[in-house]
């Protein structure tokens, strides 16, 4: 059951990144919702390695450690281009950022 | 057991300084156990818990803040000397109660909030400022034995929560609706996230040949004398006392003090991220500030100068928490006596310090902690090692320093 | 009344301190909520920040102590301050015309809306369908270990079974900071 009420949480945080995602227009929102999405992932997987046969193995804790490194390497280089956008649109809007061009 | 039993225990404890916050700590949890047994109960374990808790708290945010008192007219008194006057000297015995009469004008103030500001903001600041600084001591060894949490992450610990001093400084910035409070605010977050790496880096050196990233741990492999008098700490050793001397600046930059003060430059800033507040809030940040400063110094206390040993074999008859508390104490002098000699820095001047000097020393640092490592603690491992940190340290300071920057040269970044 | 209290009494109490983390889980929905709810993306930031604390609280409460203290060192330390900074940095300019062909159709906005909210809500009820009522929910799942992860074994493991990926994870982070760099650098003007 508990495991469940996680798995449960987790979907949430999930779907508050989602929405995020698809329905604001600003582009640091967007990738806010990016990092709600990564956070109920790593919820998953601390969870499924709280409930595993082996938690000596470690494996959960393993992937979460690296999808943190991962997610703040993307949240650099996602802002850096954020920024680059704002430089070249005078926006952050992503409905204008629809040329491939600079 | 009766009360005259645990009266007749006081002396007792007296007699032995070394454990005698433990054993202060158990009398307080047998006069619970009479107090219960007075009324006639059984006092259920949890309460012994909760009050076994609830006396740390209360230790260390009484022992933090009689500091932060005591620092506060210290301080003054210090830079009042290096400035050929007196200082604080009215109230009370040689002005020690000028902390009382600044409390009470502190409070008796009026708080004012900007029209503009974003309340909510601008009330949790303080707070969010003073929570983290309170949590951070918790993990610091006083003595042998005394440390509130033994946690196994004590360092990573130190260095997460402490990252909640950077998002107060900010919401106090933002939510001030002032360019002053806003341009500290960008000020002090640019220096306090560059200065973090060699922090944490030479934090991480220290872990890296302690082998553990326990505070006690750290300081119990620090333990013992080489030839009967020289003691095992790790800032007399070359890659300790680099990485010693990094964490040192680090240090007082992430505490915002002179010479790393230029959020609150007046000159310039009025007074950064500080500017809007007054009364009861700015007597919070000024706290923060200071109890911050102290929980630092005291992991540099624990990660290079040893804790709680005493530096000689025939020192050890001082209690190991005094010796912790007088190390702190040498540590707060220097840092008052750097603020009366040294000037501001520019703010190129620091954020080059801190990216094309501190961080490749720290790395240089890591190396050397390497080789003394494997090299072995002999002669070999110290000339390999302060070779190691040598060559950086003259190849860095040449390409660094010696480069003369003409006024044209000088670019305009980081939120200036 | 008196059978109400009867049953309170004979809830499993003693199992009452494993369900404690719903009190960070709690309050990491309620930040995530307003982060995507709110107007001022300052505000959005903040409220994200408080997320972010609240789910490395929760990792500690599931045991994974380590986890916790990273996700508040990268999260609050880093990401929060990046995520602002950038809101700092790009400020709202006058919104010229623009070239996206919805414009000018009056409801987009909310049509938008409500399409991404459709969406959101679909992937939650199917993900908590698939949660609680598929057939591997009434799966055997084995007890809660009493499971912390020591920091020793997380760094053997890191430098024995996982050392490619780790190796991996280092130029990666490299090639972001410099990329990020790269990209932010203002170009001087020709």
């Amino acid at each position: 059951m508990m495991l469940q009420v996680i798995l449960a949480i987790s979907a949430v945080l999930f779907c508050f990144g989602l929405l995020a995602t698809l329905t604001r227009s600003n582009a640091i929102m967007v990738l806010i919702g990016i990092e709600l999405m990564l956070g109920a992932g790593n919820l998953n997987f601390i969870a499924f390695w709280k409930f595993s046969t082996h938690p000596e193995l470690l494996t959960g804790i393993m992937f979460a450690i690296f999808s943190i490194a991962l997610a703040a390497a993307e949240a650099a280089v996602g802002l850096a281009i954020v920024i680059q956008v704002h430089r070249r649109l005078r926006s952050v809007n992503v409905n204008r950022a629809t040329q491939l061009k600079g | 057991m009766n009360f005259i039993d645990l009266l007749k225990r006081i002396p007792e404890i007296c007699k032995t300084p070394e454990t005698l916050p433990l054993e202060g700590k158990k009398l307080i949890l047998d006069f619970v156990t009479w107090l219960g047994s007075l009324v006639g109960i059984a006092v259920p374990p949890w309460v012994l818990t909760l009050v076994n808790i609830l006396v740390v708290i209360v230790a260390i945010i009484a022992v933090f803040l009689i500091m932060f008192a005591l620092m506060s007219v210290w301080e003054r008194k210090i830079l009042a000397r290096a400035q050929n006057r007196y200082g604080p000297n009215r109230v009370g015995p040689w002005g020690l109660f000028q902390p009382v009469a600044d409390g009470i004008k502190m409070l008796t103030k009026e708080d004012i909030v900007p029209r503009n500001a974003d309340k909510v903001v601008h009330f949790i600041a303080p707070i969010v400022m003073l929570v983290p600084a309170l949590i951070l001591p918790v993990l610091l060894p006083y003595g042998r034995g005394m440390v509130a949490i033994d946690l196994s992450v004590g360092i990573l610990f130190f260095f997460a929560v402490g990252a909640g001093s950077e998002v107060a400084i900010f919401l106090a910035g933002w939510s001030s609706r002032n360019k002053y409070s806003i341009l500290g605010a960008m000020r002090a977050i640019a220096q306090m996230i560059s200065y973090e790496l060699p922090l944490v880096m030479s934090a991480v050196i220290v872990a890296l040949v302690a082998g553990t990233l326990s505070p006690t741990g750290i300081v119990e492999a620090q333990g013992g004398y080489q030839f009967g008098f020289f003691p095992n700490w790790f800032v007399f050793t070359p890659w300790g006392f680099v990485a010693c001397v990094l964490f040192y600046f680090s240090a007082l930059a992430e505490s915002n003090r002179s010479p790393f003060d230029l959020p609150e430059g007046e000159s310039e800033l009025v007074a950064g991220h500080l500017t809007e507040y007054s009364g009861f809030k700015y007597a919070l940040f000024f706290m923060a500030e200071y109890v911050g400063m102290f929980a630092i110094n005291g992991l540099l206390v624990t990660l290079f100068l040893g804790g709680y040993q005493a530096p000689l074999p025939f020192l050890t008859f001082i209690p190991s928490w005094c010796w912790f508390f007088i190390k702190l104490a040498f540590l707060a002098f220097s840092l008052v006596w750097v603020r009366a000699t040294m000037p501001r820095f520019r703010i190129d001047q620091m954020m080059q310090f801190a990216w094309k000097f501190m961080l490749p020393m720290s790395f240089a640092a890591l190396f050397s902690a390497a080789a003394w490592h494997y090299a072995g603690r002999g002669l070999l491992g110290w000339g390999i090692s302060a070779v190691l940190v040598a060559i950086p340290y003259f190849a860095l300071g040449y390409f660094c320093f010696t480069r003369h920057h003409s006024a044209d040269n000088r670019r305009y970044l980081f939120s200036e | 009344m008196h059978e109400l209290f009867q049953k309170i009494i004979a809830l499993p109490w003693d199992q009452a301190p494993q369900w404690l983390f719903l009190i960070p889980a709690f309050v990491m929905l309620m930040g995530a909520a307003a982060a995507v709810m709110l107007r001022n993306l300052i505000h959005c930031a903040l409220c994200l920040t408080l997320s972010f604390i609240a789910l490395g609280v929760l990792f500690m409460a599931l045991g994974a102590e380590f986890v916790g203290f990273v996700q508040l060192l990268v999260y609050v330390g880093a990401v929060a301050m990046l995520i602002l900074f950038a809101i700092l940095l790009t400020p709202a300019g006058e919104v010229a015309a623009s070239n996206n062909p919805l414009r000018n159709f009056k409801f987009s906005r909310a049509f938008a809306a409500a399409g991404g909210a459709t969406v959101a809500l679909l992937v939650l009820v199917s993900l908590l369908g698939a949660i609680f009522f598929s057939p591997h929910a009434r799966a055997v799942v084995p007890p809660a270990q009493a499971a912390i992860a020591p920091v020793k074994a997380i760094g053997e493991n890191l430098l024995n079974h996982t050392l490619l990926p780790l190796q991996a994870t280092a130029i990666l982070l490299t090639a972001a900071l410099i990329g990020a760099a790269l990209l932010a650098k203002e170009e001087k003007k020709s």
